[in-house]
C-alpha cells in the first residue's frame, strides 16, 4: 500500500496561509485532498473531506524528553486513512501559534500512522512585512520557519526590495536550507509546494542536488529503513508502577531571546559508522530538545553506498541510497538547524567520526 | 501442517475497517472502507453476504448493540445507527452534522448507549432519548467501555481515565490517573479491574478496590486488541510477536510473568479473540496468519498461512457458540473457520 503524503501548511496568523489553502482546494489540477484544520477559516469551500481537530500534544513516556506527538493527527489520520475512496494527500493547516515539532514526530513515532501516511513537506507561510515582528514577538514564527522544507515570503509587494532582502537574510540566518519562493496573495506554483518529498531519503538527493554539489538522479528504492525511538524493551513484565519513579519531561527552553540558526558540515575522509552512531546518539541525547531538523549524506569507510539521514529532535532515520558513481567526489555533509548550536563543537565532533 | 482449514471464504474487494459480532453471537459485521456494512449469519452452514448501506463516509467504531440482535456503529458522517441485520436499512438515532462519532458502546444490560465526538460522551437511554448532560473530558476520547454490571461507563483519553455513574444525578468522574494517551479499554469479567491500552505500546490498568494498579509493557506495537478467556483468568492481547496472555489468578498479574503462546517469527499479533467457552485464544497476524492456541500447553495449530504485506487480519471474533471463527483482513476477505474444518485439515495434513 502506498504511503499518502501529507503537507503541513505553517505560518503566522493573516500571513496567507488560509489563502494557500483554499487555492490548493480551488484550483483544477485534477487531485483530491483531505484537509485537516485547527482554525475553521476554509468556510465556503465545497469538500467532504475537510476535518476540524483540536491541537492535541501529547507527550511520549518513552525515555525521550523531547518526544511530543499529535494525538488529534493520530486520531483524524487513522480515521480518514479507513476510507476505500482515497486521495492524493493530505494537508494539515496548523494554527499560528503550533510548534511544527509535534506534527513532524507524528509520522515517526506512530506506527499506524507511518504505515499509511508520510510526512511530505512542511510549508511555512511568512508575511514579508509583518515577519521582523513576529520574531521579536514569538518563539513560534522563528520555529515555524526553522523546520520550513519550503518558505513562501508572501505580501512582497507590501515591501520595498531593501526591506526583502533584509527579510530574506533574517530567513536564511534561521534556515540556510529551505527553498524561498518570493509570492504575493501566496501565488506560487503548487508543484514547488505538494509532491516534494522532502522527508524522504531517497528524495533528499533528487530534490536537493545542491546537497553535495552535483546532481544525481539514480536511487535504489529497496533500502531498509531504521527507525530509533530511544530504548526498546521486549521482554514483557508487569509492574506495580508505585515502585518506579515515573518519567520526569524536562522543561522546554522557551526563551524569546533563544535564536535558531543552521550549520553545514563537510568531511572528504570517509566516516567511521560506529563513531559516527555514538557521536550522533549522544547528540540526540543531550541536545535533542534543540535539534530542530537534520539532514546528511554521508561517505561510509567501506561501503560504497552513500548513507542519508534525517532526523527531528531525538528521532533519527537513516537508508542506504545508490552506490557512489565511480568518478564522484566523496564527501560526507550534514547539515543542522536547531537553537544553541556550537559550531565548533559540532565541527570537531563531526571531524572526530573520519576515519584515520 | 495445512496451508488453510477455512470452510468458506468472502472477497468483497473492498477494505474492511472493523469486525464485530452481536450479543447473541448469532450475527457477524463487517464495516466497509465505503460506508456500507456486510452481514454473516453466524453457523457453520455455507451462506451469502448481506449488504446494507448505512454511513455516508465510514463507520469509526462498530460494536454490539444493547439490543442483542443488533449492532451500535457511528461514522465520520456524524451519525449514529443501530443496525438489525434482519431489516433491511440501519436506524439512525442520533446525529451531529460535521463531527466525527469516534467511538461507541453499549451497556450489557440493555439500558445505555454511549458515543464520543472528540471530549465530549453523550448517553441515550433505552429509548434512544438523551441521558444526562454530554459528559466533557479534557482530550478527545481514546475509548469506551460499560461495566459488566452497567453501573459505570469508562472513558480514557490523555493521561487517565475518566469514571462515570450512569445514573448519578451529578455528572462528576471519578478520575484515574497515569501520564499518556490511553486509547483501548476493557474491564475484567468481574468488573473489579480496568485496564487501557496506551500509545507508547504498554497496557496500565486499575484495581478499583484499592486503586492498586500495573503496567504492562516490552510490546512490539501497538495494542490494538485485548480479551478475556470466558471467567476471566488470562486476557490475551495483541501487539507483540507472540499472543501475549496476562494470569489473572494467583495474585496476577503483578510480579507475573505472561504466557506467551504462538510463533516465535518475527510477525506481530493484530488481533486476538478468546474462545466463549473454552480455554483457547485465536490470534491473526499483521501477514493474514492466523493460529488457535489452546491455554493449557498443547501445541497451538496453524490455520491459516501468512499471505504477506497488506492482508492483514484487522477482526476476528468468534459465534456464540464457539464452533465457527471469522477473520477479517485489511484486503477485503472473511474467512470462516470452524472447528470441523479445522479437525479436517489436521487430520489431512
Amino acid at each position: 500500500m502506498n504511503q499518502i503524503p501529507v503537507t503541513v501548511l505553517t505560518g503566522y496568523l493573516g500571513a496567507g496561509k488560509t489563502t494557500l489553502l483554499n487555492r490548493i482546494l480551488s484550483e483544477p489540477h485534477g487531485k483530491k485532498y483531505a484537509v485537516i484544520v485547527n482554525e475553521f477559516g476554509v468556510a465556503g469551500i465545497d469538500n467532504d473531506l475537510i476535518v476540524g481537530a483540536d491541537e492535541e500534544i501529547f507527550e511520549m513516556n518513552n525515555g525521550c524528553i523531547c518526544c511530543t506527538v499529535r494525538g488529534d493527527l493520530i486520531r483524524v489520520i487513522s480515521g480518514l486513512m479507513k476510507r476505500a475512496q482515497s486521495f492524493d494527500g493530505i494537508l494539515i493547516e496548523t494554527t499560528g501559534l503550533a510548534d511544527p515539532g509535534p506534527v513532524a514526530q507524528t509520522f515517526f513515532v506512530d506506527a499506524d500512522v507511518a504505515a499509511k501516511a508520510k510526512l511530505d513537506s512542511i510549508v511555512t507561510v511568512v508575511d514579508a512585512k509583518h515577519l521582523p515582528q513576529c520574531l521579536k514577538d514569538s518563539k513560534e514564527a522563528e520555529e515555524q520557519i526553522a523546520f520550513a522544507d519550503v518558505i513562501l515570503l508572501n505580501k512582497t509587494d507590501l515591501v520595498t526590495p531593501d526591506e526583502l532582502k533584509q527579510v530574506e537574510k533574517s530567513i536564511r540566518a534561521i534556515n540556510a536550507f529551505a527553498k524561498i519562493i518570493r509570492t504575493e496573495r501566496s501565488q506560487a506554483p503548487l508543484d514547488q509546494i505538494l509532491g516534494l518529498g522532502s522527508f524522504d531519503l531517497d528524495e533528499i538527493l533528487k530534490h536537493e542536488p545542491d546537497f553535495l554539489g552535483a546532481k544525481d538522479d539514480h536511487h535504489d528504492p529497496h533500502h531498509g529503513h531504521d527507525h530509533e525511538h530511544g530504548e526498546h524493551c521486549h521482554d514483557h513484565d508487569c509492574h506495580d508502577p508505585a515502585h518506579h519513579h515515573h518519567h520526569d519531561h524536562a522543561e522546554h527552553d522557551h526563551q524569546h531571546d533563544s535564536t535558531i540558526t543552521s550549520v553545514s558540515l563537510v568531511i572528504d575522509k570517509p566516516i567511521d559508522l560506529p563513531r559516527f552512531e555514538n557521536w550522533m546518539g549522544d547528540l540526540r541525547t543531550n541536545q535533542g530538545q534543540d535539534l530542530l531538523r537534520y539532514k546528511g549524506i554521508l561517505d561510509i569507510a567501506g561501503s560504497d553506498q552513500r548513507l542519508a539521514i534525517q532526523g527531528v529532535h531525538m528521532m533519527m532515520e537513516g537508508s542506504n541510497l545508490s552506490p557512489w558513481k565511480a568518478d564522484a567526489k566523496r564527501q560526507s555533509r550534514l547539515v543542522f538547524i536547531g537553537r544553541k548550536l556550537d559550531e565548533k563543537q559540532l565541527r570537531d565532533g563531526f571531524n572526530l567520526c573520519a576515519v584515520g | 501442517m495445512p496451508n488453510s482449514a477455512i470452510a468458506q471464504q468472502w472477497d468483497f474487494k473492498l477494505p474492511i475497517t472493523a469486525l464485530s459480532t452481536n450479543r447473541n453471537g448469532d450475527w457477524v459485521a463487517a464495516s466497509m472502507g465505503d460506508g456500507s456494512m456486510r452481514f454473516l449469519a453466524a453457523h457453520e452452514e455455507v451462506k451469502d453476504a448481506k449488504a446494507m448501506d448505512v454511513h455516508k463516509g465510514i463507520s469509526l467504531s462498530l460494536k454490539p448493540d444493547a439490543d442483542d440482535h443488533a449492532f451500535l456503529s457511528g461514522g465520520d458522517d456524524g451519525k449514529l445507527f443501530i443496525i438489525d441485520p434482519k431489516l433491511d436499512a440501519p436506524t439512525l438515532i442520533a446525529e451531529h452534522k460535521n463531527q466525527w462519532i469516534d467511538h461507541v458502546a453499549a451497556s450489557i444490560d440493555s439500558t445505555y448507549r454511549a458515543y464520543s465526538i472528540g471530549k465530549n460522551v453523550h448517553m441515550l437511554n433505552a429509548e434512544g432519548e438523551k441521558h444526562g448532560p454530554a459528559l466533557t473530558h479534557p482530550s478527545s476520547i481514546g475509548g469506551l467501555a460499560f461495566s459488566p454490571n452497567s453501573k459505570r461507563l469508562a472513558a480514557s483519553h490523555y493521561n487517565g481515565v475518566s469514571l462515570w455513574w450512569t445514573n448519578a444525578k451529578e455528572a462528576v468522574p471519578v478520575k484515574l490517573n497515569w501520564k499518556g494517551s490511553h486509547l483501548g479499554l476493557i474491564w475484567h469479567p468481574d468488573g473489579k479491574i480496568l485496564l487501557t491500552s496506551l500509545q507508547e505500546n504498554a497496557l496500565h490498568g486499575w484495581r478499583l478496590s484499592d486503586n492498586n494498579e500495573m503496567r504492562m509493557q516490552g510490546y512490539a506495537a501497538k495494542i490494538h486488541s485485548m480479551d478475556f478467556t470466558p471467567k476471566g483468568k488470562y486476557m490475551a492481547t495483541s501487539g507483540a510477536d507472540q499472543i501475549i496472555c496476562w494470569p489473572f489468578f494467583g495474585g496476577g498479574p503483578w510480579g507475573k510473568s505472561p504466557l506467551t503462546l504462538g510463533g516465535t517469527d518475527a510477525r506481530v499479533v493484530t488481533q486476538v479473540a478468546a474462545h466463549p467457552k473454552d480455554e483457547l485464544v485465536a490470534a491473526g497476524y499483521e501477514d493474514g496468519m492466523i493460529v488457535m492456541a489452546p491455554l493449557d500447553g498443547r501445541m497451538e495449530v496453524l490455520i491459516h498461512a501468512p499471505i504477506g504485506k497488506g492482508s492483514g487480519v484487522i477482526g476476528l471474533v468468534w459465534n456464540a457458540t464457539g464452533d465457527c471463527l471469522f477473520a477479517a483482513t485489511e484486503s477485503g476477505t472473511i474467512l470462516m473457520f470452524t472447528i470441523e474444518s479445522v479437525r479436517k485439515a489436521v487430520t489431512n495434513a
